[in-house]
């Protein structure tokens, strides 16, 4: 069950102003960092609705992620269509692709539910590294930013970029927030807790599962036009299933099923790995040892360990009450 | 911002202990991934450079690793530009790392130095004025291979090389010269790059289709399992293997054992070249690591030399760089070299050499020497 | 195309099925009796190729190689076992997954900073280093052995499993767990057994593609998904669904490699997703499964 708690919010908007002075006066690499953490967070963020939600845990979503980029990249940077009405469209063959995915793998579970993500993940990212007009593994370059020089905004700076970067953070977490608050988010939870029941009571899992997975590839989806139109330059790689499996490193790190721990994650995630490359180029020793510590400390993550943490000491303080 | 304050500490210690004005020169090359090798072999030759003419204190290096992906190439080459605010870029191995990087390197006018990266269209097409490369295009270490090939009398090939860019312009090079020259392919196949490892069905098509004679282009461990499993099939005789030099190149035939004897390839720069310069080069290096000097090495040597040789004609900020480079010709431990000032490419000696065996070891035979290739402009308009 | 040209991609294909089912057996029956998603499996093969290499330098034969890898990756299995794989026998697919993806991070650094970034080689033992003659066709004499000796790995386990007690107490614990414990059978012992014979395989299987493939860090992650393919194509926890795993998307790739090579790269997928959502058990699935 989803609650905003009102210590989630808080560190909600800590975090964000946080970011956002980082990138006003953190010089240009603070910005390039901010944008990498805002891709990641709400990468995650979409990967916490199906995994810490619904307990599907999906390996495809850096597909999802790289089709949005791709279908972006070619309907601008190759058929030169407009920049706005083309992210709308790519964000929703994200979500058309996450949909299908998880309606075709919605009567598998557990650990075929993974490898059937895989599966598909695998497939998109083989069927675009082999095309040669897609650029094959060279990649596809040229992907336009939007133009808000009408507002006297220029979004081919740095600054300008990041901040709206984090804007699309705040309203990516705030519309996860609001969908798993409502009727489909604890449907998604019901579900994820005793699927039979469900049924039981009417409710097609079939089609909700399939249902959060698209909602979750359109999440997917933003985070791959804000990836794309951030180096401007996109290759396969982003849908290898190894990206999956680092955001999912990332919602873990930060905390599993509280959609604020994954913004936690990423900033730790990314902060971490770039102190570790500044020393050695040996930093994946370091994230698979971290990820470890993190599991067999009690997996939560994190902002998860702090929310354990302050409701065990509410439950005995109110025990002290009682 | 900690990044900032230690290089600019670092920067003026420099200053006060060494040179006047230093040159900063953003290294931008691949440390972690399949090719971390090749970017540790090219940074050696490079600081080799430096070193033997004791001018390490005049140029202060920012390393970034590419990881030889596009992307992460693109934002470390924003961030030595825009951050480091460096005067020079060298290095990429990379051809799709290249290509992200050619449109901004371009815009922001910031010379690059390419020490490996062969694509084609970088001192074709897409060429810049901004943009020298002292390693080879793809062009020039197969094409010779099909023009000394069709030259041997050999009349038919099968082409066999990794599907992305470079190994489409090594094919369709080696093509262009053996069809020229009166040869026929009958025949070839792109392999999954980076995925394959077995390399068996493909060397089955190429016994199947008759041809004479296998090129291929494969680079890495690519190349050493190529070989080793082309050995294994006892092809030999039936259908010998020709390629572009990275097959067996020095920097890790070892490993291709006996399978690598026999195989003629096409490249730049071998230990064996004969001439003054080489031999004290390989003689320095092999005193120091214990084996014999790369193709990567002299890439990234020759990098130094060419930087040095411009900041020597007084240029000392960007726009002077790239302009000092241009047309710059110098003496590589590969022979006499010049950046084409038509194309921004290097002109330099092609070699055609046969790996053999020599005592316990393998060595490089040379057989033959095509002399300063220089590529066609194929669209360059650098004015 | 002769027959000679079919008999040649045959062997290709067979070769590359006893490859994957060396490490596909080792994977399913970890799976199947501990339900523990092994992802680092990959990495322990690539730890098989590394271990051999250095052995073979250091006893100056492939053979003491192909003897003390798979022993050397069991020490490392067992390792794993007791300060990992216990604890997080019941702790679900996710956390599994998580902590085997930890590892691959943490041994591919391992296998860089023991044995650099260059991609190394192992010589073929010398008696196998050239051609046989079979069936009118000149094949490579190592690639028969691979042949030979993943036949004697099926004939062996295929014994074991059927015709000896450990086999049967092992059908026993895959079908039904706790009714095993309850009858006695010491179920923990059995699964430490079993998972190390596991990693065995893995070493084994990648001491003797070394030869072929040639060792590279990254070889861990590339076998990993042709390994998850057979095994879940096969069926979770069967031999016999290993077997014919292997041998599917074995010949699969290799005659899309032969003549498809753009489908080929999808066909496995699309077979893979074709089962997990027709058939999620498998072709031939562990009874009770």
């Amino acid at each position: 069950m989803f609650h905003q708690t009102p210590a989630r919010s808080i560190v909600l908007v800590l975090a964000l102003v946080a970011l956002a002075l980082y990138a006003i006066y953190g010089g240009y690499f603070a910005r390039e960092i901010v944008v990498e953490i805002a891709i990641l967070a709400i990468l995650a963020i979409s990967i916490d609705v199906v995994a810490g939600f619904g307990g599907m845990v999906s390996l495809c979503h850096g597909a999802i992620l790289g089709v949005s980029a791709y279908t972006y990249g070619i309907l601008t940077a190759k058929l030169g269509y407009p920049t706005l009405p083309s992210a709308v469209a790519a964000i929703g063959a994200a979500a058309v692709f996450g949909t299908i995915v998880g309606w075709i793998t919605a009567r598998t579970t557990g650990i075929y539910f993974i490898m059937a993500t895989l599966a598909f993940g695998q497939m998109a990212y083989t069927v675009i590294f082999k095309s040669r007009w897609l650029g094959g593994d060279d990649g596809m370059g040229g992907l336009p930013r939007f133009d808000l020089d009408w507002a006297g905004i220029s979004m081919n700076k740095s600054l300008p970029f990041a901040l709206y970067a984090l804007l699309l953070v705040l309203l990516c977490y705030v519309a996860a927030a609001w969908v798993m608050r409502s009727a489909f988010g604890r449907t998604l939870c019901g579900i994820h807790s005793n699927e039979p029941r469900m049924r039981a009571i009417g409710v097609s899992t079939v089609i909700h599962r399939a249902r959060a997975m698209g909602f979750s590839g359109l999440l997917a989806g933003v985070a791959g036009i804000i990836a794309g139109q951030h180096i401007q330059y996109i290759s396969p790689e982003l849908l290898f299933w190894t990206v999956s499996g680092e955001a999912l490193i990332v919602v873990i790190l930060g905390g599993l099923g509280t959609l604020i721990g994954p913004m936690i994650g990423a900033i730790a995630f990314v902060l971490l790995k770039h102190e570790l490359s500044g020393h050695t180029d040996h930093w994946h020793i370091v994230v698979g040892l971290v990820l470890i510590a993190t599991v067999l400390a009690g997996g939560r993550g994190l902002y998860g360990q702090i929310e354990h943490w302050m409701t065990r000491r509410k439950a005995r303080g109110a025990a002290r009450n009682a | 911002m900690k990044k900032l304050f230690l290089a600019a500490a670092a920067a003026s210690l420099l200053a006060v202990t060494g040179a006047s004005a230093q040159t900063k020169v953003g290294v931008l090359l691949p440390y972690s991934g399949t090719y971390a090798a090749l970017g540790n072999e090219i940074t050696l030759g490079f600081n080799m450079a430096l070193e033997e003419a004791g001018r390490s204190g005049e140029f202060e290096l920012v390393r970034e690793d590419t990881e030889a992906k596009p992307p992460v190439g693109l934002a470390k080459a924003r961030k030595l530009v825009l951050e480091d605010e460096v005067d020079v870029i060298m290095g990429l191995v990379s051809s799709g790392v290249l290509g992200a990087v050619r449109d901004f390197v371009d815009g922001a006018e910031v010379p690059l130095i390419v020490a490996n990266a062969g694509n084609d269209e970088a001192t074709g097409e897409n060429c810049s004025p901004y943009i020298s490369r002292v390693s080879f295009s793809n062009r020039q270490v197969s094409g010779p291979m099909g023009e000394w090939l069709a030259e041997q009398g050999v009349k038919t090939a099968y082409t066999l090389a990794p599907d992305y860019a470079a190994g489409h312009q090594m094919v369709e090079a080696f093509t262009q010269k053996f069809t020229e020259g009166g040869g026929e392919v009958v025949g070839g196949e792109f392999t999954p790059f980076g995925q394959t490892s077995d390399f068996g069905p493909y060397l089955t098509n190429a016994k199947s289709s008759g041809a004479e004679a296998l090129f291929v282009f494969y680079a890495g461990g690519e190349a050493i399992s190529f070989v080793k499993q082309y050995g294994s099939f006892d092809l030999k005789e039936d259908l010998p293997l020709y390629g572009s030099g990275f097959v067996t190149s020095p920097l890790y035939v070892a490993a291709e054992g006996d399978a690598a004897v026999g195989v003629i390839a096409a490249l730049h720069y071998v230990p064996t070249v004969d001439n003054e310069i080489n031999n004290a080069f390989v003689e320095t290096y092999k005193a120091a690591q214990n084996k014999a000097p790369s193709e990567f090495t002299i890439q990234g040597y020759d990098a130094a030399k060419a930087l040095m040789a411009a900041v020597d004609s007084g240029a000392s900020d960007r726009a002077s760089i790239a302009k000092a480079l241009r047309g710059l010709k110098f003496d590589s431990p590969r022979g006499a070299v010049e950046i084409d000032a038509a194309t921004n490419n290097i002109v330099h000696d092609v070699y055609i050499y046969e790996t053999v065996k020599e005592g316990d070891g393998l060595t490089q035979k040379i057989l033959g020497t095509i002399k300063a290739v220089r590529d066609e402009p194929h669209g360059c308009q650098l004015d | 195309m002769d027959a000679g040209f079919w008999v040649l991609q045959f062997l290709n294909a067979l070769q590359y099925s006893m490859l994957l089912f060396l490490l596909s057996i080792g994977l399913t029956v970890i799976f199947g009796l501990l339900h523990f998603v092994n992802l680092a499996h990959g990495a322990l093969y690539m730890m098989g190729a590394y271990l051999g290499i250095s052995a073979a330098a250091l006893t100056g034969s492939y053979w003491g190689a192909f003897v003390l890898a798979p022993l050397g990756v069991t020490l490392i299995g067992a390792v794993l076992y007791f300060t990992l794989i216990d604890r997080l026998r019941g702790a679900g697919p996710m956390n599994q997954v998580l902590v085997t993806f930890g590892l691959i991070f943490v041994f591919l650094d391992i296998a860089r900073l023991g044995w650099g970034d260059i991609a190394l080689g192992l010589d073929a033992p010398a008696a196998m280093s050239g051609t046989s003659h079979l069936l009118g066709v000149a094949y490579p004499t190592y690639r028969l052995f691979i042949i030979a000796l993943g036949a004697l790995v099926m004939a062996v386990l295929w014994i074991i499993l059927s015709r000896t007690q450990i086999g049967a107490m092992i059908r026993a614990s895959v079908e039904n767990g706790d009714m095993a414990a309850a009858m006695g059978i010491n179920v923990g012992r059995l699964f430490f057994a079993v998972f190390c014979v596991g990693c065995a395989l893995a070493g084994l299987a990648g001491v003797v593609a070394a030869p072929v493939f040639s060792a590279t860090t990254g070889m861990g992650i590339s076998i990993l998904i042709p390994t998850l393919i057979v095994v879940v194509i096969g069926g979770l926890g069967s031999l016999q669904g290993a077997i014919v795993g292997s041998l599917i998307v074995g010949f699969i790739e290799t005659v899309g490699a032969a003549f498809l090579p753009s489908f080929a790269a999808v066909a496995s997928y699309l077979l893979l997703a074709a089962i997990l959502v027709l058939r999620p058990q498998g072709l031939i699935p562990a009874r009770g499964a």
